[in-house]
């Protein structure tokens, strides 16, 4: 097996990825926001039957509330999934039992299942502030130590891919905005992967700094194409048993651990990729660059 | 070195050792699984500690987060009263403590209220779905001023304010009453002098003071409060006939207890599956090393719920997660150990050699990628909210575990089986039918 340098490839497939979704997000299709970030009230009802979205509609809309949003799921169709925006807190319990009344009048047997949910709007503020700086404190730490360990150019690649990952799920948040919603622990799961994705990445630079004194006049590139190829049979096998249990935990779990489970998966996925196609390649350059200002700076 | 000394009885010592650890693993595991009563009765129990699918026999010893086992979560936010000079964290604590009294006054002793960010408070409930019990949270204290024949004489409506202040080397509280408070206040104290009221919040007593003198334009003192922690505290709670702070629900979680145990039996059996297809993996490209992986990912388990016990640490929806992605990175560090074993036996070193070499080659990886994991785990405790922090609990726990396990007894484990004559390199990996060249 033959590895070369295919990054060029692989940045501007990552980059159109990134633009498709931000042209989404700018023409209004954006983040599907869950209620831990727009705020609102939220509920769940097993109707025990085959459930029409417009029937539970019409309660809704003669409740006098906000806008609002019903999704039918279920095996059978036969539970529904209603957020509200804009319920001041005081009318939460009449909401509620308003539209219990009125449902019941077409699904008498209506139930309310799981939870009953209702957000202000400071706490979604709140959490992005924090999700932010979390990000950016793990990346500048991260980048620190890497650095102290390797070289200042690895950490600064290993933090290009990190960053990479995150975006990437973020894509992925917005191009399946219709399956996915996302909520808190979409911020627990892009901090999974922000400590996480690094991994793969600092294996194969083990290798590299490893192969790097080994072969000391080497292009830079070759001993990236090396060493990934050394730590490629270790790649596989850990993204494979990580993945085992993740996605085991997507099939069996409840959606809202599926929620959480399923950013992972994309976020395993793309930090394999950007380990193997684009970091080390960014590293190499990078190293590359500074050789030749070395010996410009000799000549 | 100890090598030498190994060489003698190595052979029996190491099937020793290894049928030792055997032993306690399989010992550990029945007990983490059954707990144990000592004796049969008696005065020392084990309580069981490992998960099960069977949400009705979930074992005492793992707490289980609301969102597993059901109840209510209520987050607030606090605002000043105008008229308050106190600093927000005493304002705050005050109102943590009342609303703590409230509750365990009703019999919801383990509801858990903590402070989150600035000006944030979060309420959590467990086995609850009632709203009745927000408004117990919300509602305003009674407090009562009982004269010295033990009968009620002023409530707290009319408590105007309430101050500490820190003068003549004293911590005192200032208090202004309503016009209403202050005509029957001057009643009382100037019946009472040399005698004391007591001062009761929610049928606690707060403090008796003596009254010194009559006070009967309004406003008066309460001195000789020993700290101005004490002083403070009261003063907030006197001043509410309300919360010391004005609440606003940011946030209201309500899960029931069905759901919270589909969450847990489900978790618990997709982990089951996945460690099962782990293991198998492992022993099918690693042959004995995966056997060896098996094992430390076996006692990986057992010590990891373990400490989660001892921790009391609450396992949470994200906690499940951050354990499952533990034994991810668990299995990684073996996967680089035997990597890195492979490739020195393919050099044609010794079995014993290539455990030495592989684990000197892998270490510095493994404690690399471990290091930057645990850089974003502790972030996220120290950043995270709620269900976050959870899972930053348990993945720390698991990466410093894993350590343990992935790298010390994995070793063990290597070089007891090295010693006790598993040294053929087909043991462990497919041996290339001739010797390539590698390009």
């Amino acid at each position: 097996m033959v590895i070369k340098n295919r990054s060029k490839i692989c940045l501007i497939i990552s980059g159109a990825i990134i633009a498709v979704a931000l042209f989404l997000t700018i023409i209004g299709h954006g983040i599907n926001l869950g209620i831990d970030f727009e705020g609102g009230l939220s509920m769940q009802y097993d109707m025990k039957t085959a459930v029409t979205r417009a029937d539970v509609e019409s309660v809704l809309s003669g409740l006098n509330v906000g806008s609002f949003t019903v999704t039918v799921q279920g095996a059978n169709n036969s539970e529904v999934n209603i957020r509200i925006k804009d319920v001041a807190k005081e009318d939460i319990q009449n909401v509620q039992e308003n539209f219990e009344a009125g449902i019941k009048e077409k699904y008498p047997e209506a139930e309310s299942i799981g939870d009953v949910n209702y957000v202000g709007p400071v706490a979604g503020a709140t959490l992005v502030k924090n999700a932010v700086i979390s990000v950016l404190l793990a990346s500048v730490l991260m980048l620190i130590y890497i650095a102290i360990r390797f070289d200042f150019n690895s950490g600064l690649s290993a933090v290009f891919g990190l960053l990479h990952d995150v975006l990437i799920m973020l894509s992925f948040m917005v191009i399946f905005r219709s399956v996915i919603q996302m909520n808190s622990s979409f911020i627990a799961a892009a901090l999974t992967i922000v400590g996480y994705s690094i991994n793969n990445t600092i294996v194969i630079f083990d290798r590299i700094r490893e192969n790097a004194k080994k072969m000391p006049t080497a292009p830079r590139e070759e001993v990236t194409n090396i060493s990934i190829k050394e730590s490629l049979g270790r790649t596989i096998c850990t993204t494979v048993t990580t993945l085992i249990t993740i996605v085991a935990l997507c099939i069996l779990g409840v959606p809202s651990i599926r929620e959480f489970a399923l950013p992972i998966i994309v976020g395993i996925l793309s930090g394999v990729y950007s380990a193997n196609m684009i970091n080390g390649y960014v590293w190499a350059f990078l190293e590359e660059k500074r050789r030749g200002r070395g010996k410009k700076a000799k000549a | 070195m100890k090598s030498n000394r190994k060489r003698g009885g190595g052979k029996t010592g190491a099937i020793i050792a290894l049928c030792v650890v055997l032993v306690l693993t399989i010992v550990l595991g029945i007990l983490g699984l059954t707990g144990m009563s000592l004796p049969p009765q008696g005065l020392y129990k084990v309580l069981s500690w490992l998960p099960t699918t069977d949400s009705a026999a979930w074992p005492e010893s793992l707490p289980l987060g609301l969102d597993l086992r059901g109840g209510m979560y209520v987050e607030y936010s606090g605002k000043k009263p105008e008229n308050s000079s106190a600093g927000m964290d005493e304002l705050i604590e005050g109102t943590i403590s009342i609303i703590q009294q409230r509750l365990s006054d009703k019999g919801y002793n383990e509801a858990n209220v903590q402070r989150i960010g600035a000006d944030g408070i979060r309420v959590e409930i467990p086995d609850v779905q009632d709203d009745t019990v927000l408004d117990l949270i919300g509602k305003p204290a009674k407090l009562e001023f009982y004269n010295p024949q033990g009968e009620v004489f002023m409530t707290g409506e009319m408590v105007k304010t309430a101050k500490y202040y820190y003068a003549d080397g004293d911590h005192q509280i200032a208090f202004t009453l309503t016009d209403e408070g202050s005509k029957l206040f001057a009643e009382v104290t100037r019946e009472s002098i040399g005698k004391t009221i007591a001062i009761y919040l929610d049928g606690e007593q707060l403090i008796a003071p003596t009254v010194q003198n009559a006070i009967t334009n309004g406003s008066g003192v309460i001195n000789g409060l020993g700290s101005a922690e004490r002083a403070t505290t009261i003063a907030a709670k006197i001043q509410s006939g309300a919360l010391p702070l004005e609440l606003t629900q940011q946030k209201v979680d309500k899960v029931s207890a069905t759901l919270g145990q589909d969450a847990v039996s489900s978790s618990v059996k997709a982990a089951m599956i996945g460690i099962a297809l782990i293991m198998l993996l492992m022993i099918v490209r690693y042959r004995l090393n995966g056997v060896i992986a098996s094992w430390a990912l076996t006692i990986y388990i057992i010590v990891l719920f373990l400490l989660i016990a001892v921790f009391h640490i609450q396992l949470t929806l994200p906690g499940l997660a951050g354990v499952v992605l533990g034994i991810g990175m668990a299995v990684d560090a073996n996967v680089i150990i035997f990597e890195r074993f492979n490739e020195e036996t393919r050099k044609g070193r010794s079995a014993k050699a290539a455990v030495r070499a592989g684990f000197k080659n892998a270490m510095s990886a493994i404690l690399d990628a471990n290091v930057t994991t645990l850089i974003a785990a502790i972030v996220l405790l120290i950043f995270g909210t709620g269900s976050i922090q959870g899972f930053a609990k348990t993945l720390l726990l698991g990466i410093v575990v894993s350590m343990f396990t992935a790298i010390l007894v994995t070793r063990f484990l290597m070089n007891r089986f090295v010693a006790a004559g598993a040294t053929k390199i087909s043991l462990y990996t497919k041996v290339p039918a001739e010797k390539e060249v590698e390009a």
